[in-house]
């Protein structure tokens, strides 16, 4: 995983300041709390006393973590131990008493986070979506985001959409990401996609890179914006990836099938895959994906070994 | 994995325990509990109770223990069960009719994983407020599993201001006026003296002990006996009643443990209900304790750079982890013998004074 990467491992609305929360970036733990002054902080989810994770512990009333086994007490800026409660006193810890510290952005409703506490921040999103929520699902990150590009419908359901197998453009690489446009057909009964001269919705999915967090926008055969959704997968402990979402509807709508959308949750993110069906599904719009990706990481790559 | 220097003398031996604060610290962060295996042992394996006329099935190490009673009441120890027809071949641990030696004793029966030959009643730990014959009520006993390797259920143990954090619900938490440990050792075992002063009253006392005040005088002894991987916890409360522990913490296997205790209150009045109430705190208080260890044991499957960073509280843990990493080197090297004796009386140690 690239240092300078920031990765949205949480929703701002599952950090608080009265339980620490643990997430991960790949196979490392990581916890999140807000402090005092309602600030994200992440440190590795590992004590140097003893390795339990600071996430069963506790967040004090100063915004410090304490580690629930031996009450040794950290900074959440920095890392560095503050206290261990049972040595009475103030006392100065050497710097090297200190946890992982993790960079942290939080904007548009993501916490986001980058293994290199100094990287520059990432762009902020503006505000957040107010639809959100967290899927969990056993599938590999980039087995994730290709089967995105290959069949959303495995993944995700859009209130009265039906994905079709027809791209209006194939997977392509704009400004650093990856770039598809899908055709949609409204869900009710309707000649069948194959048979179908037009199609009255597409579905762009852009795609950074690296992260796979993605931008999904649905518009009609005007180019009416009817939905707009950010999808954040990361890849989480044993090959997992964690989903967090945010989207919006937009107020503004006409026609029936796209006024429905607005009764109950327009978007879901399903937690449960098909296999069978993932498994025969071919690869089409993802296969150069990879190319694509080798394609930018390496245009970025020389500029990295001169710096 | 840790080097000797010198063949040891064959009568003096150096401290386990080396003076040099470096070599010491070096030790300390070379510890890798899940690849111990200390052999020539005796470890509880179950509680006489458990074992009658159908073999039940215990493990050290994975080393399969077969125990049941014969007709006169003896208990047999074996490696294969006496239904198994298909027994894979028989270990260097037992004797040709595939026999472990055994005892009982305290309450216990005692399997040897080790040199049969070795196997000496002497090398039995001293348990002073256990009864020789056992036969202490069933409310006092009971079984609980930790999810994680021994050394590190013991190291839990040794250090008992864990205590303060994840069990101050059941023990009261670390506010007291001034807290002091003191640990000793020899080759066999290490034991850990803290004594707190005005510390918070352990619920459970206020509760069911009828203890009224806020704070008490606390003298904790932990004192384990390094290759049983059994450990005494003794505990004098005033006011309160003292609480008398044994807690064995046999290694089934490298990452898991299972914990037969005995925690003998019968020197709490029959009317207080924290004589029966007691014994079954270990329900709460080991899952408690393994919600930590659990986690922790993975962490210490793999050798690991960075070195786990220690306080002037950790020295007994500390000591604990050299004290089995040298006992482990010995052992590598061929020296499997007792240079403690592990079964004497150790009450004065522990401040036992039979009340
Ligand atoms: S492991 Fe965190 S305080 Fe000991
Ligand atoms: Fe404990």
């Amino acid at each position: 995983m690239t240092e300078a990467v920031w990765w949205a491992v949480a929703r701002s609305e599952e950090v608080s300041a009265d339980k620490p929360l643990n997430v991960d970036l790949g196979d490392q733990p990581i916890v999140l709390w807000r402090d005092a002054n309602g600030v994200v902080r992440a440190l590795e989810d590992r004590c140097p006393h003893r390795r339990a994770p600071l996430s069963l512990g506790c967040i004090l009333g100063s915004g410090a973590i304490q580690c629930g086994y031996h009450g040794w007490t950290y900074d959440g800026e920095t890392g560095r131990l503050i206290n261990i409660p049972n040595l009475k006193g103030e006392r100065k810890y050497p710097p090297v008493y200190k946890a992982k510290p993790f960079g942290v952005h939080e904007s548009g409703g993501f916490v986001r986070l980058c293994a290199d506490v100094k990287a520059p921040p990432p762009a902020d999103d503006g505000d957040a979506l107010p639809l959100s929520g967290t899927a969990t699902v056993a599938l590999q990150h980039e087995q994730y985001v290709d089967a995105l590009f290959d069949d959303p419908s495995l993944l995700i359901s859009i209130k009265g959409v039906r994905f079709s197998p027809y791209l209006f453009a194939e997977l392509t690489e704009q400004e650093g990401q990856l770039m598809l446009e899908r055709s949609c057909q409204w869900a009710s009964p309707h000649w069948p996609a194959p048979f179908s001269s037009e199609f009255p919705l597409s579905l762009r999915i852009a795609s950074d890179a690296v992260t796979g967090e993605t931008d999904l926008t649905l518009l009609d055969d005007e180019f009416n914006l009817l939905l707009h959704a950010t999808l954040a997968p990361v890849p989480a402990a044993r090959g997992v990836t964690q989903v967090r979402w945010r989207a919006v509807l937009s107020p503004e709508r006409s026609g029936l099938q796209s006024k429905i959308m607005g009764v109950g949750t327009p978007l879901k993110v399903h937690e449960n895959i098909d296999g069978a069906a993932l498994r025969v599904l071919k690869p089409s719009a993802s296969i150069h994906a990879n190319d694509l990706r080798e394609k930018i990481a390496a245009r970025s790559a020389p500029q990295d070994e001169v710096a | 994995m840790l080097d000797i220097h010198e063949k040891p003398e064959p009568t003096t031996h150096d401290d386990p325990i080396t003076s040099d604060p470096r070599e010491f610290a070096s030790r300390v962060n070379s510890w890798m509990p899940h690849d111990l295996m200390l052999i020539d042992a005796w470890f509880p394996l179950a509680h006489s109770f458990a074992v009658g006329k159908k073999p039940v099935r215990r493990a050290v190490y994975s080393q399969p223990f077969f125990l049941w009673r014969e007709a006169n009441g003896n208990v047999i120890a074996a490696e294969t069960h006496p239904n198994d027809m298909l027994a894979a071949t028989k270990s260097e641990y037992t004797d040709a009719d595939g026999r472990y030696p055994v005892i009982e004793k305290y309450g216990y029966v005692w399997g040897w994983l080790g040199n049969p030959d070795n196997a000496a009643p002497e090398h039995i730990p001293s348990l002073p407020y256990l009864p020789e014959d056992g036969g202490l009520p069933l409310h006092m006993l009971g079984t609980v599993r930790f999810d994680c390797c021994a050394p590190l259920s013991l190291e839990n143990l040794i250090d008992l201001t864990h205590a303060d954090f994840i069990h101050a619900d059941v023990v009261g938490d670390e506010k007291m006026d001034k807290e002091t440990v003191e640990v000793f050792h020899d080759s066999e075992t290490i034991t850990m003296v803290r004594t707190c002063v005005n510390k918070s009253v352990a619920p459970i006392m206020k509760v069911f002990g009828g203890v009224r005040d806020d704070v008490q005088q606390v003298r904790q002894v932990i004192r384990i006996y390094l290759r049983s991987h059994a450990a005494i916890a003794y505990g004098r409360f005033s006011p309160g009643d003292n609480v008398q522990l044994f807690h064995p913490c046999v290694p089934e296997t490298r990452d898991r443990t299972r914990l037969d205790y005995a925690m003998n209150t019968s020197n709490v009045k029959k009317t207080n209900p924290f004589r029966y109430m007691m014994p079954k705190a270990s329900y709460k208080v080991s899952r408690q304790d393994s919600s930590m260890t659990s986690p922790q044991s993975p962490r210490y499957m793999q050798p690991e750079k960075r070195k786990d960073l220690h306080s002037p509280l950790d020295e007994a843990g500390q000591k604990y982890r050299v004290l089995m990493l040298s006992l482990a080197e010995r052992q590598a090297n061929g020296d499997y013998a007792y240079r403690d004796n592990v079964s004497a009386d150790c009450s004065e140690i522990i401040g036992y004074d039979g009340k």
